[in-house]
C-alpha cells in the first residue's frame, strides 16, 4: 500500500508534483489517507475555520459552517448559500454574447457565433475570483454542475457524515 | 593449461547504469565474469571490471588484452542520455508548415512503455519533452509529393537563413527531415549542402544529418526521431566509445571495439548509424540463444530473460528470430529494425502491494531495481519486493546475495511482509510470500504461453532458455505445466546477454522503403519495373554497407552481402522480412522466386492455409545486410564426471518453503558442479550472480556444455 507525504499532496494541489509521483498516484489504488491529507492542505490555504467537506473548484468549497449548516463558500469567505442550491445564482455573471466580446478572448473568426453559443463567466461578488465558465446556447438555463450525495460520500470514506448531510 | 595455447579471445561488456559487467572467454570455452561499479569515467569502469574478471584466472589486463581478438560493447549510457534529455543541442529543419510535428509526436508516444492499465487510461498518458525544442526548429519552403515528384522547388535561401540562425542560437548539430524525402532525396541533400556551407562560412564545425542519408524510410515521425537521435544521442556516445577504445589500445588491445545494435548484429563505434546501438542489452540474450541453438541442435527456442525490473521474451523458430521494422525505444517511435521481443514490467525486484479495495496482491509495475527490497536496509526501500519474499522462504541466500556484496536483513524483510502483505490478507508470512511468488510465476507463465500460442505454435515444439539474473530462480515456476520439450538454464545465465553480444556477427544492415504492388493482372512490363526498383534500391544500400566496412579497413570482397525484402499480401497490414533467394534480380522471371520465398516463410510463421496469393504481392522495403567473419566464443565442453556431485560442491542445506511446507533443500556451489551431475529437488544451486532453484518434484542435470536441464518429474 503506497502512502504519500503531506508535502506531496500539497504539491499535487498546487500542480507542482513531479510527474513520476503523479503517475504513481494515478496508477495505484487510492490511499486511505488521501481525503484527510487533501482536506488538511485545502484548509491551510483559507483564512476561515469552517470545515471543508469537498472542493468544487480551485477556490470553491462545500463547508460545514459553525451552525452546522452546509454551504458553498469561496476561499475569500463569501457565502454562496445552501450547498443544494446552485451557487451560480448568487454569483456575478458576465455573458459574452457579441463578436466584440468574443474577440477579447479568441482570435478573430476563431470563436463560435454568439447566436449559437455564448460564454457565461461566474465571479465571486466579494473577491472577483472567476469560479466557472459555461458555454451553452443563449437560451439555456443556468447549469447546475454538481449536486453531491454527501451522506453516500462519507459512508464510502468510512467516516461519520456531517449532521445535516 | 598453458596460457599461450589457450588464450583469452573474446570479451563482452555490458555497461549498465549501476554495474559494468565484463565477460571473458578463453579458447577452450572457459569463461569468467567481472563486475565493477559504473562511474562517470566509463573506460575506467570497463578496465576495473576487466581486472576483476581476469583476477579469477590470476592474470592482468596488460597481459590479456594483447591476445584478444574481439570485443563487443553494450551499454545503457546512450539510452539514459535520451531518457534524461541530456543530449547534444540539435537544430531541426523541416518542410515549412510542419514545424510542430516533432513536438506534437505520435499519439502512441504518450503511452509507449507503460503498463497495460496506464495505456488504457487517458489520464496517465503524457507526452515527453521533445528532443528538439520548437525554438530550435525551422521550416523551409519546399514540397515533394507522395510519389516523389517535386511540387514546390526548395527555397535554398530560406535554408541558408535557417542554418545561420540555428548555429547562432548555439545548436551543436543540424538535422534535416523533409516530407517524402525517402522517395526523392534531392531537396534534403541540397539543404544539407547549404547547411555545411553556412557552417564553413561561419567558421564552426558541426555535423549535419539529412534523414535520406541515414534512414530513407517512410513515416515522418519515425524517420525524424531516428535521425535526431543520431545527432542528439549518438554523437556524444561516439566520443565516449572512442575514449574506451583508446584506453584499451593503451593496455595493448589490438582489436576493433564493436557495439551491439538493435538489428542483432554488431557495428563499429565508428559506424555512421550509431543510434542503432541505443538499446542492445536484452537483444544479446536472443542472439546468444540462437548461437547456442545452432551449435547444439535446438532449432526452436523460447528465450526468457528475467532481470530485476522486466521479463523479456523472444521466439526463435527454425534458427531465425523475427524482426520488428519500426522498433520503439525510450518512448519514441523509430525507424530502426529491432529484434522482436515482448516485454512485461514484472521482474525479480517488482514491488508488492495490496489493493485496499479488492484485497488482492498487486505486482509492479515499478520495482526496487538495484535497491533490492526491504531486506537491504541501506537501499532505502520501504515497500516489499519479490526479492524479499524469496529471501524469507529460503530461495535466496541472504549472506551471498550478489556474491555477498550486500548485507541483507532477513528479519526486516519478514516484518515488512507481515505488516504490508500477510496481516491485511490474514495469512501467515510464509503463505503470503509464497502467494506473491506464485502470482508472479503465473503471470509470467501466461505471458509466455500467450506469446507462443498467439503465433500458432505449441510449447511442445520449443526448448525454453532461461537466463538473466532472475531466470534460474523462476525457471521452474513459469515453465511448470506448459509442456516445453526442455527447460535449459546456462550456468552463465547472469552473463548470458554479454555472452550473446560476443556471439553476434559484425554486420551492418541498411533499409530503404519501396512501393511495389503486383497482382496476377499486372503486365510483364510492370513486373520488370518492380524488379528494377528493387535492384536499384539494393544497389544504393550496397554502396552504404560497403562504405561502413571500408571505414573499418575491410575491402569489398571480404564482405558477405545478404539482400532481403519485406513482402506482404496486398491489402494486409503486416509484412514479413525475407532473405532474398537470389543475390541479385534482373528479369521479370525472378519475381516468381521472390514470391515463393515469401509464401514459404508465411506458411512457416503463420499457417499454410492462411496464405493468400490471390490478393497479389507487395514489397514495402528493401534490406541489405553485409557481414564479415569474426571470432566467436567457443562453447565450453567438459568431460562427463558421472551423476554424483563431488563432495566439495555441497554447501549443506537450508530450510525451503514450497507448497505450504518447510523442506530441507540441499545447497550446491554452481561452479563446482561437474557435467553429468544429477540433482533432485529440493535443491538450491548457488553462484555469485545467480541462484538456480530446483523445488521438490523437479530434477536437473548439468550437460557437457555446462547447461542445466530442468526436468519436471
Amino acid at each position: 500500500m503506497t502512502t504519500y507525504t503531506k508535502k506531496q499532496v500539497k504539491d499535487l494541489v498546487s500542480g507542482e508534483l513531479d510527474w513520476d509521483s503523479l503517475h504513481q498516484m494515478l496508477s495505484m489504488p487510492k490511499d486511505k489517507e488521501r481525503y484527510g491529507q487533501y482536506i488538511e492542505v485545502l484548509q491551510e490555504q483559507v483564512s476561515w475555520n469552517d470545515r471543508i467537506l469537498l472542493p468544487l473548484g480551485p477556490h470553491l468549497y462545500i463547508v460545514e459552517s459553525k451552525d452546522k449548516s452546509l454551504i458553498t463558500k469561496c476561499s475569500c469567505g463569501h457565502d454562496f448559500g445552501d450547498y443544494r442550491q446552485n451557487w451560480k445564482l448568487n454569483a456575478l455573471v458576465y455573458v459574452r454574447d457579441s463578436e466584440e466580446k468574443m474577440n477579447q478572448v479568441y482570435p478573430k473568426l476563431m470563436a463560435p457565433h454568439t447566436d449559437w453559443q455564448v460564454y457565461r463567466e461566474y465571479y465571486c461578488p466579494t473577491c472577483g475570483t472567476m469560479h466557472d465558465v459555461e458555454a451553452p446556447t443563449p437560451w439555456y438555463p443556468v447549469i447546475h454542475d454538481f449536486q453531491p450525495d454527501l451522506k453516500a460520500f462519507f459512508d464510502w470514506l468510512d467516516m461519520p457524515a456531517p449532521v445535516n448531510a | 593449461m598453458n596460457q599461450l595455447s589457450n588464450p583469452v579471445e573474446v570479451m563482452g561488456i555490458d555497461a549498465g547504469g549501476t554495474m559494468t559487467d565484463t565477460f571473458f572467454v578463453r579458447a577452450d570455452g572457459e569463461f569468467v565474469v567481472g563486475k565493477a561499479q559504473s562511474n562517470v569515467n566509463e573506460s575506467q569502469a570497463v578496465l576495473e571490471s576487466s581486472a576483476d574478471a581476469l583476477s579469477h584466472w590470476g592474470r592482468s589486463v596488460e597481459d590479456v588484452f594483447p591476445e584478444m581478438v574481439t570485443c563487443v560493447f553494450s551499454g545503457t549510457a546512450m539510452l539514459n542520455r535520451v531518457v534524461g534529455r541530456k543530449g547534444l543541442r540539435t537544430g531541426l529543419i523541416v518542410s515549412k508548415g510542419f514545424e510542430d510535428f516533432h513536438r506534437m509526436g505520435r499519439a502512441i508516444q504518450s503511452y509507449l512503455g507503460y503498463a497495460f492499465e496506464d495505456r488504457i487510461h487517458l489520464n496517465t498518458h503524457r507526452y515527453d519533452q521533445p528532443l528538439v525544442e520548437i525554438k530550435d526548429t525551422r521550416g523551409v519552403t519546399e514540397r515533394i509529393d507522395s510519389r516523389g515528384n517535386v511540387v514546390i522547388p526548395v527555397r535554398l535561401h530560406e535554408a541558408r537563413e535557417a542554418a545561420r540562425e540555428l548555429i547562432e542560437q548555439g545548436c551543436k548539430a543540424i538535422v534535416i527531415s523533409l516530407l517524402s524525402s525517402y522517395l526523392n532525396g534531392k531537396h534534403e541533400r541540397e539543404v544539407r549542402d547549404v547547411c555545411k556551407e553556412v557552417a564553413r562560412e561561419m567558421g564552426v564545425e558541426i555535423p549535419v544529418f539529412a534523414s535520406v542519408d541515414y534512414y530513407p524510410v517512410r513515416k515522418e515521425s519515425h524517420r525524424t526521431n531516428t535521425t535526431v537521435l543520431e545527432a542528439y544521442a549518438a554523437e556524444p556516445s561516439r566520443a565516449t566509445l572512442g575514449t574506451i577504445s583508446d584506453s584499451m589500445k593503451e593496455v595493448g588491445g589490438k582489436f576493433d571495439l564493436r557495439v551491439m545494435a538493435s538489428h542483432g548484429g554488431t557495428i563499429s563505434w565508428k559506424a555512421k548509424e550509431l543510434a542503432r546501438s541505443l538499446v542492445s542489452g536484452p537483444i544479446g540474450g536472443v542472439i546468444g540463444a540462437k548461437f547456442l541453438g545452432e551449435r547444439l541442435g535446438y532449432e526452436n527456442i523460447a528465450c526468457s530473460d528475467i532481470g530485476g525490473t522486466s521479463f523479456d521474451m523472444a521466439l526463435i523458430t527454425k534458427n531465425n528470430f523475427a524482426m520488428h521494422q519500426d522498433g520503439d525505444m525510450a518512448r519514441l517511435v523509430l525507424s530502426l529494425p529491432l529484434v522482436s521481443m515482448d516485454t512485461i514490467g514484472a521482474g525479480a525486484g517488482s514491488f508488492v502491494r495490496i489493493d485496499p479495495y479488492t484485497n488482492s496482491i498487486k505486482l509492479g509495475p515499478d520495482s526496487a531495481g538495484y535497491r533490492v527490497g526491504t531486506c537491504w536496509p541501506d537501499g532505502g526501500v520501504d515497500t516489499v519486493s519479490v526479492t524479499d519474499c524469496h529471501i524469507i522462504l529460503g530461495y535466496l541466500n541472504p549472506d551471498n546475495f550478489l556474491g555477498g556484496i550486500l548485507n541483507l536483513d532477513v528479519e526486516r524483510a519478514r516484518q515488512s511482509i507481515k505488516t504490508q502483505v500477510a496481516d491485511p490478507l490474514g495469512l501467515s508470512v510464509e503463505d503470503a510470500a509464497a502467494g506473491v511468488i506464485e502470482l508472479l510465476d503465473l503471470s509470467l507463465r501466461q505471458h509466455l504461453r500467450a506469446m507462443i500460442t498467439g503465433k500458432g505454435y505449441s510449447p511442445r515444439d520449443f526448448v525454453c532458455f532461461s537466463y538473466g539474473g532472475g531466470g534460474p530462480v523462476h525457471a521452474y515456476g513459469y515453465t511448470k505445466g506448459l509442456g516445453f520439450k526442455e527447460t535449459i538454464v546456462p550456468a552463465w545465465a547472469a552473463g548470458f546477454s554479454a555472452f550473446g553480444c560476443a556471439t553476434a556477427d559484425f554486420e551492418y544492415r541498411y533499409d530503404k522503403s519501396v512501393d511495389i504492388g503486383i497482382t496476377h493482372e499486372s503486365s510483364e512490363t510492370e513486373v520488370q519495373a518492380a524488379i528494377n526498383t528493387l535492384q536499384s534500391a539494393w544497389n544504393e544500400l550496397r554502396e552504404k554497407v560497403l562504405e561502413e566496412f571500408r571505414i573499418n579497413g575491410f575491402s569489398d570482397d571480404e564482405v558477405t552481402l545478404t539482400p532481403g525484402y519485406r513482402m506482404q499480401y496486398l491489402g494486409q497490414l503486416n509484412d514479413l522480412e525475407i532473405d532474398s533467394p537470389l543475390a541479385s534480380v534482373s528479369s521479370a522471371d525472378n519475381w516468381d522466386d521472390l514470391i515463393k520465398a515469401f509464401d514459404d516463410t508465411y506458411a512457416r510463421v503463420y499457417a499454410s492455409a492462411a496464405r493468400s496469393p490471390e490478393l497479389g504481392f507487395g514489397i514495402t522495403g528493401a534490406i541489405l545486410r553485409g557481414s564479415v567473419e569474426t571470432k566467436k566464443p567457443n562453447i565450453p565442453e567438459e568431460p562427463d564426471a558421472g551423476p554424483k556431485p563431488a563432495p566439495e560442491s555441497s554447501l549443506g542445506s537450508r530450510p525451503f518453503y514450497y507448497e505450504k511446507k518447510w523442506v530441507d533443500a540441499k545447497l550446491y556451489k554452481m561452479e563446482l558442479l561437474k557435467p553429468g551431475n544429477e540433482i533432485k529437488g529440493p535443491a538450491v544451486i548457488e553462484s555469485d550472480a545467480t541462484t538456480f532453484v530446483v523445488p521438490p518434484g523437479f530434477e536437473t542435470f548439468l550437460d557437457v556444455n555446462r547447461l542445466f536441464h530442468l526436468i519436471e518429474c
